[in-house]
């Protein structure tokens, strides 16, 4: 390449020399006019000529396109102004009227007009809709080289070689031309020539000469926006001007130039000048310091004019050899992906962070402002999340990076305050302290620490251009051939890849996969840098992110497009500008543009998932798909056929031919039958057939043969099958059809010597018929023959005959049924559509969750808390602070302890840290935990707690293995995870009381609905449990324990109640004895009482309900069926007590008398399940709140088994 | 030149071997090594045979040998045999002589010695070290063993500063930091994930270190993870067993099953033994409290 290093060229042509240039607005477009008269039209992306237009005769030096129209103007030194075209490819018209060169045309920005300068010393504007000349401005007197109108305002510049620049005020032009006119052409042109109309007013005026080049000035232009403007001249010199409403004046000049400067612009979006010039350099300058910024020196063409596309970053300059067409810098935004964050660098060099899930940009982080020279962007971002640190790289000054800690949250545009930097082509983070750098020019890697101190160092493989991760420990490592994945460890290349011009590498979010992306390539590879497919775009790749699932996609210049790891691949979505692709999302593609703003582009996945789902067998997505997605058309079945997948295709397809084609390769007969009968047509059916045959499916042969009308072939299948009906009736056929050899074929077949006889005789093949009756030894047909041939048995030379032939006979009537010789390939999805398989149903599978258990929650919700404030009565015990034994002493501070002798553990310091004997119990103080239980609760009997202290010991340590031939080390599991102060870590609690409360509660609700009592019993005690070794996280969430328990110890009593009542024996024997049966109707008749949630107390209900019912004891049975009624709920229920009701309402009395008053109000004793009525006393569980006869008082409670009935704690400690 | 430095012959043995690479010390061609560091290659391959549980077939190697380091190696064999009284007095006697200078004595009795529950005689010989990571790494873990997270804090600070990329010291840090919580925990986390998900350095050690942190750190689907890929490499691993057992603990489910496959695989475990002491204990506690009246 002949220009200088860092100019990123993008086209470039061979031509004469290049005098004019103009981009077309919106098209990838260039023209071009040339010393030689030509005019080409180049497409400067794809790089190919489009047109030429040659109709000047000499060197053209100026052209420009029309903004909105497909018009594009010229001037050459045939004093000509064209304009033309480009669509019908003519020149439309000619503008004559300049007396020498024109050196400049341009169109107005919105008016019809046209200005342009000429070596006649004039510039003149034209309107070249009534193709008339408007105005003619004198003044210069030299050649006027360059003329332009203002892009706002009514002002045109121009320049000449009499070393003027001058700006001419065209508002009188305008406002005649924009007033409606009568006056004719020859008027105007008549107005034109004194320039001042009859009013006075004047088309055009000089309004400022601006004088400071020393010699003629080539080019002059106006700023897009300020009042700015600059030029280029002989002197070399870019000089620059500022005006105001009424004078202008020099500002500065940029010296460099060492020829004459050609040409000066300024940056349509940047604070930068650039010029051309004879001196073979492209220059550009600093707008506001009016310093040099950087400098493109080409060999051997001297640079004569220069253009800038009027929206993108692109320039493009004339030489003696052509034009190059090439950008200033790169416009790829630095970035990088963590988790939901994307972290990227704007046009202001601010580091900024977007978060996916919220769609938010945050606040400007960090400002780079100092980054490597300030008109060159950051090339690339690496961002480590352990540390929030991020390395830019900046191309400046022959590379550096930069290491900076990113600051929490966005506080504007702060600089950083501690960076670390260094010389480096690229940096990137290889693990959470380390990061290489490559250093490009003296082939070296440098693996650094955080605090930028080289910890390692390597030579990297010959010709090293770039380096990327290549999955822990490992770099990819980039030469121009090929990629190296190298190991930082053994400092050695692990593997090597030979692909040309990586430019790329992006990783598959679970790191098995790698993208490398070059100009036209994409080459996917796995981890351990083993090709797994590659594919070519003619279009240059800009871009890739890769899909959740695998699924790469990847941006060209103007599409998204995907690719699967096996190469398959098409186009997701088009683009209309270019984008880099960061991030796919479901339907939602994030990107950052040129401009580095994050943006959502919607893409429709469908077609890449079904592929996908296909590659992967994942046959209830695709079907998902297929029913849910308009997912068809030519390409997809074809995809299908292509892949092997007939039989998902012929899913999609309607039209009768293919779906036959798709039927049969795929092997299912029905749907080809099907077809071949819509079809009907002879060569459907001979295919059918010998499919059908290949298949042994004999009956779709039959069908074939019938329809194609092959008799011989059916005879001889049902000679095969053994069908002697249809044999017979194929030789009834034949007889009919007067087909003799069909008909001899038969009767062979059938063995009927007779008929074959006959038919011999009927053919006068006499011979033939007496031998045949001969060799079966019907002697009284064979004289019958005999006479009527009039022959006798002596003329006769016969041979000797054998055993005649036995017809075979069939053992197995195989016609009667198919044989099953090849699988019908039934595929998954005609049975998932035919609905026949379970658990596929096509419906999103809303599992009617359990009823029970939602209704129980609501229940749950209404019922109040039963007895919480049954803690007052504990008054008299101490209801003071927890006494947390043996802890008090303060804490000792380790650290102050030097040397010699073991540590506390922080098992133990648990025990220190919290009252909760939970806590006591992870850390093994086992004897402490029971003595606050006992304190707390009045817990005596332990052994129940054995498994749950043991599970809360064990589940808060860990055994990490360490040095070899030592034990392992143990540590202690927290549920403090963020704390690290000694004196507030904590033990992990497992099975907390969420746990428990979506967990085993459920259980036991479950077996409770499933009538599986002992279970629930042992289900609601380990609840119990484990809510009494156990921790919550606030004060709120006691209450919710508390619940939970309260739960539970109804539960239990409920179920220990109606246990008891089965227990009493078979139905039958306590029919039979009068006391079981009293006993059985009040234990029902208990169950209802406990507090547990309305479906189950139904449940209950019902059963004591249907229990009175039957021993007659209506009365009772009348108030169950009241309270199932009032309650509500499954309507089967409502059902049943309602006619149980009305059967108790016509004789509501009880035939048993039991102890159970339907009206007092009662609760049970969870020992004796009797009654305690309102009023008596009794005594309590301290952790459960069961109730108790006050006999029971010191005995061991029922309900958990834990706790001293009758004993008072400080009551239970659940949160500190 | 140290030959443990990054640039040194037995940087990458050395690294297997704290990786826990074990299988790999053991296949390393050691033919091309100068010979002054046939010795401690030697060394490292015999204890990763004891580590791979080749304890007699390491002895035998080593039986009568003279060189204070192959002794040293004996009485470890000798110790993972069984025989710790005989471990520990080879290492006496050899403290005596050359425990002064020998970083490989003073590593394979500070590790005897410990092993043996003496704590003390390990670190007083591990602490006449001169600039041995190995030992650094030893005494961080006495100390973290003997809950004296303080004075571990100490030594693997002090060691950051000498020794900066060190895979030891990394370790060591990490090993460190689990104790210590909080931050440490997601440091140490890195640093194990790092070993273990690079093809190069992954081991069932480092892939059970990871679990581990992930524990701590809350996570548990992905410490489960870890830890099934670990067993499904090697099933009777009773460290990766183990920590299991902890987690399905953590996460509420049913561990007899593992409990079973643990002592199947060591029966000896530390989670065994101190479970069946607080069985005991319990046993022990619960026995003090009886209900006033029996029903």
């Amino acid at each position: 390449m002949q220009a200088s290093s860092g100019m990123l060229t993008k086209f470039e042509s061979k031509s004469s020399r290049a005098k004019g240039i103009a981009f077309h607005p919106k098209r990838p477009w260039i023209l071009v006019s040339l010393h030689s008269s030509t005019i080409q039209l180049w497409d400067y992306r794809m790089g190919t000529l489009i047109d030429r237009f040659e109709e000047h005769d000499g060197p053209v030096r100026g052209v420009d396109f029309h903004k909105t129209q497909p018009l594009f103007v010229s001037g050459g030194d045939d004093y000509k102004i064209k304009v033309w075209s480009y669509q019908t490819r003519r020149c439309l018209f000619t503008l004559n009227g300049h007396l020498d060169y024109i050196r400049t045309v341009f169109f107005h920005h919105e008016l019809p007009w046209i200005v342009s300068a000429s070596d006649d010393q004039t510039i003149r504007i034209w309107n070249w809709q009534n193709r008339s000349l408007l105005c003619t401005m004198t003044g210069h007197n030299h050649y006027a080289m360059c003329a332009q109108f203002h892009p706002k305002e009514d002002l045109v510049v121009s320049a000449s070689l009499d070393q003027s620049v001058r700006v001419w005020d065209i508002s009188g032009l305008r406002k005649k031309h924009s007033a409606p006119t009568t006056m004719s052409f020859e008027d105007q042109a008549r107005a034109n020539q004194n320039q001042t109309d009859m009013f006075g007013n004047t088309d055009a005026v000089v309004k400022f000469v601006l004088e400071g080049h020393d010699r003629g000035v080539n080019w002059v232009a106006f700023h897009p926006t300020m009042p700015l403007i600059v030029s280029a001249g002989d002197d070399r010199l870019i000089k620059l001007w500022r005006m105001s409403e009424t004078k202008a004046w020099e500002v500065d000049t940029c010296r460099g130039h060492f020829q004459n400067a050609s040409g000066c612009l300024f940056h349509p979006h940047q604070d930068l000048i650039i010029s051309a010039g004879e001196d073979k350099t492209i220059r550009v300058w600093d707008l506001n310091k009016r310093t040099a910024v950087h400098t493109f020196k080409r060999e051997n063409d001297r640079f004569w004019v220069i253009a800038a596309h009027p929206e993108i970053n692109l320039f493009a300059a004339g030489h003696d050899n052509g034009v190059m067409v090439f950008k200033l810098e790169r416009e790829r935004p630095a970035s990088a992906v963590y988790q939901n964050q994307l972290f990227y660098i704007t046009k202001e060099k601010h580091i900024k962070s977007y978060d996916f899930q919220k769609n938010v940009e945050s606040p400007t982080l960090l400002s780079l402002k100092k980054l490597g020279s300030p008109w060159v962007p950051p090339r690339t971002l690496s961002y480590n999340p352990s540390e929030r640190s991020v390395l830019v790289t900046s191309p400046a000054d022959g590379g550096s990076y930069e290491l900076i800690n990113l600051p929490r949250d966005g506080s504007g545009a702060i600089e950083p305050t501690d960076s670390r930097r260094g010389q480096g082509n690229s940096a990137i983070f290889v693990a959470r302290n380390r990061f290489a750098v490559l250093n490009t020019a003296t082939q070296t890697v440098d693996i650094k620490d955080l605090q930028n101190n080289v910890a390692r160092s390597f030579k990297p493989p010959h010709g090293t251009s770039d380096i990327y991760f290549g999955g822990t420990g490992n770099l990819l490592i980039i030469t121009p051939t090929a990629v190296h994945l190298y190991d930082i460890q053994q400092k050695k290349t692990i593997a090597e890849l030979a692909v040309n011009g990586v430019k790329y590498v992006v990783w598959s979010n679970d790191g098995l996969y790698a993208a490398l992306l070059s100009k036209h390539n994409v080459t996917i590879v796995s981890k351990t840098l083993e090709q797994i497919s590659t594919l070519h775009e003619t279009i240059r790749i800009k871009s890739a992110t890769w899909d959740d699932t695998g699924v790469l996609l990847y941006s060209t210049l103007n599409h998204v497009k995907y690719t699967l790891l096996n190469g398959d691949n098409g186009i997701v979505r088009t683009l209309d500008q270019t984008v880099y692709l960061v991030r796919v999302k479901g339907r939602n593609v994030y990107c950052l543009d040129r401009a580095a703003k994050p943006k959502i582009l919607q893409i429709d996945p469908t077609e890449y998932r079904f592929k996908l789902s296909l590659i992967k067998r994942n046959y209830e997505e695709m079907l998902h798909i297929i029913q849910n997605s308009s997912l068809v058309g030519q390409s997809i079945i074809s995809y299908l056929q292509k892949k092997g997948y007939p039989e998902i295709a012929l899913q999609f397809v309607q039209d009768p031919t293919t779906r036959f084609e798709l039927a049969i390769e795929c092997g299912n007969l029905e749907v080809a039958v099907e077809m071949a009968k819509q079809l009907d047509k002879p060569k459907l059916w001979t295919r059918l057939s010998s499919e059908a045959l290949a298949h042994g499916n004999h009956t779709i042969v039959e069908m074939c043969y019938q329809k194609l009308k092959h008799f011989d072939k059916l005879s001889f299948l049902y000679l095969t099958t053994g069908d002697e009906a249809k044999l017979t009736r194929m030789a009834k056929i034949a007889e009919h059809r007067g087909d003799f050899t069909s008909r001899f074929q038969n009767a062979l077949y059938l063995g009927e010597v007779e008929d074959r006889i006959q038919m011999f005789k009927e053919i006068d093949l006499y011979p033939l018929a007496y031998m045949t009756a001969k060799a079966h030894g019907l002697e009284e047909e064979c004289q019958s023959i005999l006479e009527a041939t009039g022959l006798t048995e002596d003329q006769l030379n016969l041979p000797t005959f054998g055993e005649p032939l036995t017809l075979p006979k069939p053992i197995v009537p195989t016609f009667k049924a198919n044989w099953p010789t090849k699988a019908t390939s039934q595929s998954f999805f005609e049975k998932a559509l035919l609905g026949q398989m379970e658990g596929l149903s096509l419906e999103d599978e809303s599992a009617p969750a359990n009823g029970l258990g939602e209704e129980a929650e609501d229940g749950g919700k209404q019922e109040n808390l039963i007895d919480v404030d049954d803690e007052e009565d504990a008054a008299g015990w101490d209801m003071g602070e927890d006494i947390v034994p043996e802890v008090e002493e303060g804490f000792v501070n380790v650290e102050t302890a030097e040397t010699g002798g073991a540590g506390i553990s922080e098992a133990d310091l648990w025990a220190r840290n919290s009252p909760l004997a939970v806590d006591h119990a992870a850390g093994g103080s086992f004897e402490t935990a029971m003595q606050l239980l006992n304190r707390q609760v009045g817990a005596v009997n332990f052994a129940p707690l054995k498994p749950r202290f043991l599970e809360v010991y064990q589940a808060s340590k860990t055994y990490l293995p360490a040095s070899a031939g030592l034990q392992p080390l143990v540590n202690y599991v927290r549920r403090t995870v963020d704390e690290s102060d000694p004196r507030k870590v904590l033990p992990i609690i497992p099975r907390d009381l969420e746990y428990l409360a979506s967990n085993d509660l459920q259980r036991g609700y479950d077996s409770m609905k499933a009538n599986k009592l002992e279970d629930g019993i042992k289900i609601f005690k380990t609840i119990l449990h484990a809510a009494l070794v156990n921790a919550v996280g606030s004060n709120s969430e006691v209450a919710d324990a508390k619940k939970l328990i309260a739960s539970a110890a109804e539960y239990t009593v409920a179920m220990s109640i109606e246990l008891e009542r089965r227990s009493l024996g078979s139905q039958d024997v306590v029919n039979a004895d009068p006391n079981l049966l009293k006993r059985s109707l009040e234990l029902a008749a208990y169950f209802t009482i406990p507090k547990i949630e309305v479906p189950h107390r139904q449940l209950a209900l019902l059963n004591a309900m249907n229990l009175s019912v039957r021993s007659k004891n209506y009365s009772t049975a009348l108030s169950f069926a009241n309270r199932i009624l009032a309650n509500g709920g499954a309507a089967k229920i409502l059902e049943t007590a309602r006619r149980a009701k009305a059967q108790c309402e016509r004789n509501p009395q009880d035939s048993i008398d039991i102890e159970f008053d339907q009206f007092a109000e009662f609760e049970i004793c969870a020992a004796s399940h009797t009654p305690i009525y309102s009023g008596t006393a009794y005594e309590e569980c301290a952790f459960d709140g069961s109730k108790y006869h006050t006999k029971y008082k010191g005995t061991v409670c029922k309900v958990c088994e834990v706790c001293e009935v009758g004993k008072h704690g400080s009551g239970l400690k659940l949160f500190a | 030149m140290d030959p443990y430095s990054a640039e040194g012959e037995l940087i990458n043995i050395h690294n297997h071997f704290h990786q826990g690479q074990y299988q790999e010390v053991v296949d390393f061609d050691t033919s091309s090594l100068s010979p002054e560091n046939a010795l401690p290659a030697r060394v490292l391959q015999l204890r990763a045979r004891i580590a791979l549980g080749e304890a007699e077939e390491a002895l035998s190697d080593v039986k009568g040998k003279s060189e204070p380091e192959l002794q040293a190696v004996a009485a470890l064999a000798e110790q993972a045999l069984g025989n710790d009284d005989k471990a520990v007095a080879i290492i006496e006697k050899l403290s005596e002589n050359n425990g002064d200078e020998n970083a490989t004595v003073q590593i394979l009795g500070g590790t005897v010695l410990q092993a043996a529950g003496k704590s003390e005689e390990a670190l007083a010989l591990l602490s006449k070290h001169q600039g041995s990571l190995d030992v650094v790494a030893l005494i961080v873990q006495i100390h973290l063993q003997q809950n004296r997270n303080d004075l571990a804090v100490k030594e693997v600070t002090a060691a950051r500063r000498w020794a900066q990329d060190s895979l030891l010291v990394n370790l060591a840090e990490s090993w460190v930091g689990l104790r210590l919580g909080g931050e440490k925990y997601q440091q140490a986390f890195y640093v194990f994930e790092e070993l273990a998900q690079a093809q190069a350095t992954s081991s069932l050690r480092s892939l059970v270190s990871q679990a581990v942190a992930e524990l701590h750190l809350g996570r548990t689907e992905e410490a489960e993870s870890a830890l099934k890929e670990a067993l499904k490499k090697d099933p009777q691993y009773a460290e990766a067993i183990a920590n299991l057992l902890v987690l399905k603990y953590i996460t509420g489910e049913d561990g007899a099953e593992l409990k079973r496959s643990l002592e199947a695989s060591d029966a000896e475990h530390p989670l065994l033994v101190d479970l069946a002491e607080k069985s005991d204990l319990f046993d022990k506690a619960a026995a003090k409290y009886s209900a006033k009246a029996s029903a």
